[in-house]
């Protein structure tokens, strides 16, 4: 009796031609060490902006706890997606794309109002933002789109249709109103674009355009808006009004000097001169706190991340891990330059969290999801070498 | 990996990427090594002076005794109601406004437009509603009464307080909320907004030691001008004490006697000033009708501002100082020393009384009685006016005798302090008006007259003098020819009881008369006393000194307070020499003066002065001895 051999190789999936075997051992350990160690520095500024409670009652720690909290989701949230194969989430793009539309609508409909914003959407007593969560689902989207035609990348065609793909999100975040994150989404369109392959004159082209129609966008922005790009531009024209968030923060960075002030020790945050000091100026109270010397370590942190997303996305096996990992690290970048621009007066005001650092559970957790992915395709990637 | 997929990664792009992370990081970098290291001093300090600022701790003003150390002006505990707008809900304001309007006795329209306008500038600051010191049962009504009084706070705040009020306003006057044009003046000293400052009087004068050296508070505070904490404390000093050369005790003697002759009718208003003429040291300074200057102290209301102003007698005026009026005989001193010291006239000069008057050109001028034969300490003593006609400008009754003229008369007035302020520590002196013929002719185009040499020969006509001017000048005489300045400060004393150093003014001159002239008037002022025109029963001192009638303004209708005007005034100015004797060694010189004598009192022509004087003077130095 003849035994025929049993094939014991994994069956290819319906995503695959051939098996994706998951292999622990690459796992990317800079991405993961980095990534622990810039979650910590996060708590460590919690404690330090919110600690000394000086102007607030209440329980001192209470924003440590939560945002520990947040962070042990965010952590499991990322060994979760790891564990996954990222050609699942490519699967379901379409899905994931009319889950993204609908959360954003959700938000628009009986999202909560903040500083005059619908941001953030309460569920069991924890407020959600969903956009954040959106960026990262659009990411996932975009990859997938262009990984799919990346044959016909340099077409207008294509970026016409990633435009398209683009616009209804970014005009429900826009409505929001959030025109930081709006910016993010685009931001992230051209790192994509330009990262698949896109012709570079197509993309010159789009700012171009964009740049012609500054007069329009000008007339949609809403008067805060324009008041916070005219600060922007001379913050002593109004410094009491849209220029104070300005001015303070700047007396906040330039007061830590080169090691700062000391934890807990700065005076503008816990004291109400610094606006939003645990989000959005959040910067701005690390450098007060602990001076050059510590935004210079959150910068090589953040460097360091940098590179080890776009090595995995180099290393991937297909055109879809090399997207979401670019894509990933545009989204990180922009955010960066975005945030901490913002604070030191190099960009104008806009409410986008600074990866890590910024406390907000749903930055975070949208964030460990991203770079579980990143891991995910870390550990699906070719042996190197024999 | 399949060889499409791996040409789809577009390498250079990467690279490209990888560089533009590089180009952000030093561009992130760069600007906050421009931002912490380079500027970081400078951020460094804007940070402080967002959070901490110095604010000022005033200092409690000093008290104001008498030489005795009698405290004349204090502080005493009152309470400031101010409105903290954040904490008053806004559907409750007009509710709260009415309430506390009708507690402090302010308009509830006054009271919202205060916390409105508060409402605009800093909500979290509180604004002060009441405009005066409030009194403790108010403090307590609001504090305790809380839900009724939302977001007002009582904060503790001194009120001056005059323990004499209206016997002493006319010497201290009293402090008052600073002007928005003192302010600018006054800041860099630095005054604040909400200050009191000595309106007049000697609170005024002495506003320098009185006012204590203001500490400051550093606080740290939040972005809305919260108050965390006090970070330094510079304690305030407590403003110095000033004490003045008032003896409480003859003020209360001076003030009983003239109080007690307006309370009978006899005369509407008067006063007093006592002197030391050996030093210049004011021993006391009554002038009636007063005011309570603790009106002025609180916040006086228009009301009360305007009886006083309405009030004909002028209760604000310190008549010592601030008004001037007729010598009448008292001037006679000056008419006698400017002809002796010229000498047209001495002891011995006789000029023969036949008659009540005589004429020159027509005109008649009177004496009050047919005195006969007098020579010159007669002539003062029994006040006789022909005899002082014809030491001014001759006269028919002595044919020998020369007048000694008008701008004699003028000069040895104005040696003795007449026609100028005496520089007394006290603002608004007048400095009376003392005429010559020049002065005339300036004056009203006219050239001067006998009759004008006559009138002020006997202290008529165009000569004015203050009360203080007066008493100084019979001062100098007492002391033996030494023109003091007149002054209230005795001594300042600072807060932990030492004594400031301060000088005592100079005199204002020396007079240019002989030490007999000056004796020969001494001893027909005495001679004024013992057998003369004042005559005091049963003296206990050897009292002497120079009584004036004088008429002035109209003598027709009614003043204010309903009594008729009668237009005479009366005067006694006296000194009371160590022992029976002539020697220029006076402790105390005096004088009183009665405004408008009622009719009664002039019927039997005695003149109130004098035996106020008496008594005023027996009972203090008796006392003393």
């Amino acid at each position: 009796m003849s035994v025929r051999a049993m094939n014991l190789a994994r069956p290819a999936t319906p995503l695959h031609d051939r098996p994706a075997p998951r292999r622990w051992t690459q796992i990317d350990p800079m991405l993961l060490i980095v990534t622990v160690l810039l979650i910590g520095y996060g708590l460590v500024m919690t404690y330090s902006t919110t600690a000394e409670t000086r102007t607030f009652t209440g329980d001192p720690m209470q924003f440590v706890i939560r945002g520990a909290l947040w962070a042990a989701i965010g952590m499991a949230a990322m060994a979760a997606v790891a564990v996954f194969d990222y050609a699942w989430l490519g699967a379901f793009a379409p899905l994931l794309y009319v889950f993204t539309l609908g959360l954003l609508s959700v938000v628009l409909a009986i999202g909560t109002s903040s500083l005059g914003a619908q941001r953030s959407v309460n569920i069991a007593g924890l407020s959600f933002q969903f956009s954040e969560v959106a960026k990262v689902l659009m990411i996932i989207v975009l990859a997938k789109f262009f990984a799919d035609r990346r044959a016909a990348v340099g077409s207008p065609v294509t970026m016409l249709l990633g435009l398209a793909l683009l616009a209804p999100a970014v005009l429900l975040v826009y409505r929001q109103p959030d025109l930081g994150t709006s910016l993010v989404f685009i931001a992230i369109f051209f790192g994509i674009a330009f990262l698949a392959g896109a012709r570079i004159w197509q993309l010159v082209a789009l700012v171009a355009i964009a740049a012609a129609s500054f007069p329009v966008v000008w007339s949609l922005l809403k008067d805060y808006q324009r008041a916070r790009l005219s600060a922007f531009l001379d913050p002593y024209s109004d410094p009491q009004g849209a220029g104070w968030n300005i001015i303070q923060s700047l007396i906040a960075v330039g007061s830590g000097g080169a090691t700062g002030k000391g934890l807990t020790a700065g005076t503008q945050s816990p004291l109400g001169y610094l606006p939003i000091a645990e989000s959005d100026f959040v910067f701005s109270g690390l450098a007060e706190d602990l001076g050059f010397a510590g935004a210079v370590i959150l910068f090589a942190l953040y460097m360091v991340l940098l590179i080890a997303a776009l090595r995995v996305a180099l290393r991937a096996k297909d055109p879809f891990g090399i997207l979401i990992g670019a894509r990933i690290a545009t989204m990180l970048l922009f955010q960066i330059m975005v945030n901490v621009g913002m604070a030191i007066s190099l960009m104008p005001v806009t409410g986008i969290p600074l990866p890590f650092i910024s406390h907000g559970g749903s930055s975070l957790v949208s964030i460990c999801f991203a770079l579980g992915v990143l891991q995910s395709i870390s550990m699906r990637r070719e042996p190197e070498g024999p | 990996m399949r060889q499409d997929d791996r040409s789809f990664v577009p390498v250079r792009r990467f690279i490209a990427f990888g560089v533009a992370i590089f180009v952000i990081f030093s561009t992130l970098t760069a600007r906050l090594y421009d931002l912490e290291i380079v500027r970081g001093d400078y951020y460094h300090q804007l940070s402080e002076q967002n959070r901490i600022v110095r604010l000022p701790v005033p200092a409690e003003r000093g008290g104001i005794v008498d030489r005795t150390g009698y405290v004349l002006a204090r502080n005493i505990p009152g309470f400031a109601v101010s409105v903290i707008p954040v904490d008053l809900p806004r559907v409750r304001e007009q509710e709260l406004a009415q309430r506390l309007g009708s507690l402090l006795d302010i308009s509830s329209e006054s009271v919202s437009n205060a916390v409105q306008a508060q409402r605009i500038r800093n909500p979290y600051e509180p604004v002060r509603i009441s405009k005066t010191p409030v009194p403790r049962e108010i403090a307590l009504a609001v504090t305790e009464r809380a839900e009724l009084f939302p977001g007002v706070r009582v904060d503790p705040e001194s009120i001056r307080f005059y323990a004499d009020g209206t016997l002493y306003a006319p010497i201290i006057g009293y402090t008052g909320p600073i002007t928005e044009q003192e302010l600018a003046m006054l800041s860099a000293n630095g005054y604040l907004a909400d200050d009191d400052l000595g309106r007049t009087g000697i609170e005024n004068v002495y506003e320098q030691y009185l006012r204590g050296t203001y500490g400051w508070r550093e606080i740290e505070r939040d972005a809305a001008q919260r108050e965390i904490k006090t970070l330094a404390l510079q304690r305030p000093t407590v403003g110095n004490t000033v004490g003045l050369t008032i003896d409480d005790r003859l003020q209360k003697l001076l003030d009983a006697e003239l109080r007690k002759g307006v309370d009978e009718d006899k005369f509407t208003q008067a006063v007093g000033v006592a002197m030391n003429p050996q030093n210049g040291e004011i021993l006391a300074m009554v002038s009636i009708p007063g005011y309570d200057n603790n009106m002025f102290a609180r916040g006086i209301t228009q009301p009360e501002l305007d009886a006083l102003n309405a009030d004909d007698r002028h209760p604000l005026v310190n008549k010592a100082i601030g008004d001037r009026y007729p010598a009448g005989s008292t001037f006679k001193m000056v008419t006698g020393l400017s002809a002796l010291t010229e000498g047209t006239a001495n002891r011995s000069t006789v000029v023969n009384v036949t008659a009540r008057s005589f004429s020159v050109s027509g005109t008649p001028f009177f004496d009050w009685t047919v005195h006969g034969s007098l020579d010159f300490v007669n002539g003062f003593a029994h006040s006789s006016d022909i005899y002082f006609y014809t030491l001014a400008g001759g006269s028919p009754m002595a044919p020998n005798v020369r007048g000694v003229g008008p701008d004699a008369i003028a000069k040895y007035a104005r040696m003795l302090g007449f026609g100028a302020p005496t520089g007394i520590d006290l603002p608004n002196e007048n400095g009376g008006i003392m005429p010559d013929p020049a002065w005339k002719l300036a004056t009203f185009d006219e050239p001067w007259t006998i009759g004008n040499t006559y009138q002020e020969a006997i202290g008529q006509g165009f000569v004015a003098v203050t009360p203080l001017q007066l008493l100084n000048a019979y001062a100098a005489v007492a002391n033996g020819g030494t023109l003091q300045t007149p002054h209230l400060l005795k001594s300042v004393t600072d807060a932990s009881g030492k004594a400031v150093l301060i000088t005592p003014p100079p005199p204002i001159r020396k007079l240019d008369m002989s030490a007999d002239n000056l004796r020969l008037l001494r001893e027909a002022a005495r001679k004024v006393v013992t057998s003369g025109h004042a005559y005091m029963p049963n003296a206990k001192l050897p009292i002497a000194g120079k009584t004036g009638t004088a008429e002035f303004g109209d003598s027709a209708g009614k003043d204010s307070a309903g009594r008729n005007k009668l237009g005479f005034h009366n005067w006694f100015v006296s000194f009371v020499p160590q022992a029976d004797n002539t020697d220029p060694t006076a402790q105390i010189a005096m004088v009183i003066f009665t405004y408008d004598s009622s009719k009664s009192l002039c019927e039997l022509c005695l003149n109130p002065a004098v035996g106020m004087t008496q008594r005023i003077l027996e009972q203090y130095l008796g006392a003393n001895k």
